[in-house]
């Protein structure tokens, strides 16, 4: 550990990934405890996967086109924003077959990214670290993009927490307080776009569920408090972020893998001794 | 008296399958209104009406005058307890300030009123030492107690409860049915029950839904309470019986 320590001192990649680590755990603690209660996994791992199509066409533009003003980092953020938008559409006025709509929507928005990737000319190292999550990749304007979404999302859920705590629990009951409910939900699943892209830059797309859920999920069996759990969950998300990074520097692993392998250990471990007790 | 609810000539079909039909009656303020009937026959999709989340397919509804989608900020809800989430991390306090959303600042931080209002709300149901316990750690009773509190702290005008006693012991259903007695008269009250006993002890009109409503007075349907019996003869001899009491 001590030379992870030391390597921290003097890397400064290190220390970027490590940072970026924590950021993203800050919002990944807080938007995954809505996730978690809200019972949407599904929802936003079709989001997650959708954001594809806006990095594969991006990557295709710069590639293909020769335009690179807009990075696939932000190409993920629309995608992502867009698909959260379709999908809470279909949440909220077509709910007969809302599982295998979003399903679908799923898959298109990978096939689309596969597309285009197939279409871009050279090997796509980029693609890899966006699926799988190559935590030293972050660049300092990452970190500043990162810092600057952590802000807003932490802004707009301490003025709507009150209002989010409701709609997750009784929806009924928020309509009949005159609460614009699927607006709210709305700016909910657009959260968590935003907070899944956030994610992707440490553990990758195909990995980026397992970091918005599991820690909120271990904090959901201690405390019988949203903001609690909110805040457990940071501190796991943070925890398991640094100690993944930990790991994978000493063992010389995929960064994103590790510290999505070391937070599912946690959670079954977790489960384990709660049977116990 | 001007009456706080209207319904006229309402229909509702859930796609093919008729389940309000041709539906009308007035509630005035102040009312104690029970609804009635067999499972399936239409009292929940009634409520849901009334709070607007239905749409009638045919005919009109009216609550304080206007649509019920324009006046629910005066109507408050209690579900019944068994349908939530034991499991979501919320605090008794943090259920019934869900009360005040609606007096929720932009900035998303209640007043002190608020906190007050829920605090007497939560006295007023006897669980103001529950406040701080999690929701879902509450028995059956309390949780039920706890979502009327939530309902009082809107300070509604017009109350309506889905079988509030369904799934509860004998103890807590006397607790439900004391705090009920003392809104008598406070506030409008339109109450789903399975409990006959309480029908008639407790409202002073009764709406029995089977796909038609018939509107009764308790001392009208009382022995036919007792046996349990929803069946179409008996609203028909119970019309019967009105109509023959009104026309001698």
């Amino acid at each position: 550990m001590m030379s992870f320590l030391e390597a921290l001192r003097t890397n400064p990649l290190l220390l970027s990934a490590v940072i970026a680590g924590l950021a993203s755990s800050v919002v990944s603690g807080i938007i995954g405890a809505y996730v978690v209660v809200k019972r949407i996994v599904f929802i936003s791992g079709s989001i997650s996967h959708s954001v594809l199509s806006g990095i594969g066409f991006c990557l295709w533009l710069e590639r293909a086109k020769g335009i690179d003003w807009i990075s696939p980092l932000e190409g993920a953020l629309i995608a992502g924003i867009i698909s959260a938008l379709i999908i809470g559409w279909i949440h909220l006025y077509y709910r007969q077959r809302e599982d295998s709509v979003i399903a679908a929507l799923w898959s298109i928005g990978m096939a689309v990214g596969v597309l285009f990737i197939s279409q871009t000319p050279g090997f796509n190292v980029e693609l890899t670290n966006f699926l799988i999550g190559n935590i030293l990749w972050v660049t300092h304007t990452d970190l500043y993009i990162l810092f600057g979404l952590d802000i807003s999302i932490l802004l707009c859920v301490f003025c709507m927490h009150k209002r989010f705590l409701i709609i997750c629990f009784d929806e009924e009951q928020a309509r009949l307080q005159g609460i614009r409910v699927n607006a709210l939900y709305l700016l909910l699943l657009v959260l968590i776009a935003i907070t899944i892209v956030l994610l992707i830059q440490v553990v990758g797309i195909i990995l980026v569920m397992t970091m918005l859920t599991i820690p909120a999920a271990i904090a959901n069996l201690f405390t019988a408090s949203l903001s609690r759990v909110m805040f457990i969950g940071v501190i796991l998300s943070a925890a398991m972020c640094f100690g993944g990074t930990a790991l994978a520097y000493h063992l010389d692993w995929p960064g994103g893998a590790t510290i999505a392998l070391v937070a599912g250990m946690a959670y079954i471990a977790t489960l384990g001794c709660q049977r116990r007790v | 008296m001007e009456p706080i609810i209207s319904l006229k000539n309402v229909c509702f079909a859930y796609q093919d399958d008729q389940v309000i039909k041709d539906v009308s009656f007035d509630i005035a303020p102040g009312e104690f209104v029970g609804i009635i009937g067999p499972n399936g026959g239409g009292k929940t999709t009634l409520l849901k009406l009334l709070m607007g989340f239905l749409k009638p397919s045919t005919g009109n509804i009216s609550i304080f005058g206007s649509a019920p989608t324009i006046a629910r900020q005066p109507i408050a809800y209690v579900p019944q307890s068994v349908r939530f989430d034991k499991q979501f991390p919320i605090s008794v306090l943090e259920l019934v300030m869900g009360g005040r959303l609606s007096h929720l600042p932009w900035y998303g931080m209640f007043s002190r009123e608020d906190k007050q209002a829920a605090l007497s709300a939560l006295e007023r149901v006897g669980l103001l030492e529950f406040q701080h316990r999690s929701f879902g750690n509450l028995s059956g009773g309390q949780a039920q107690r706890a979502l009327i509190a939530r309902a009082l702290a809107s300070n509604p005008r017009l109350l309506l409860l889905d079988e509030p006693t369904a799934s509860v012991d004998n103890q807590a259903e006397a607790d439900i049915y004391n705090i009920l007695k003392g809104l008598r008269g406070v506030m409008t009250i339109v109450m789903v029950t399975h409990n006959l006993q309480a029908a008639i002890e407790l409202v002073e009109k009764v709406v029995c839904v089977q796909q038609s409503a018939t509107v009764l007075k308790p001392q009208q349907v009382c022995e036919h309470f007792a046996l349990g019996l929803y069946h179409t003869p008996l609203l028909k001899s119970a019309a019967k019986s009105e109509t023959m009491g009104s026309s001698s």
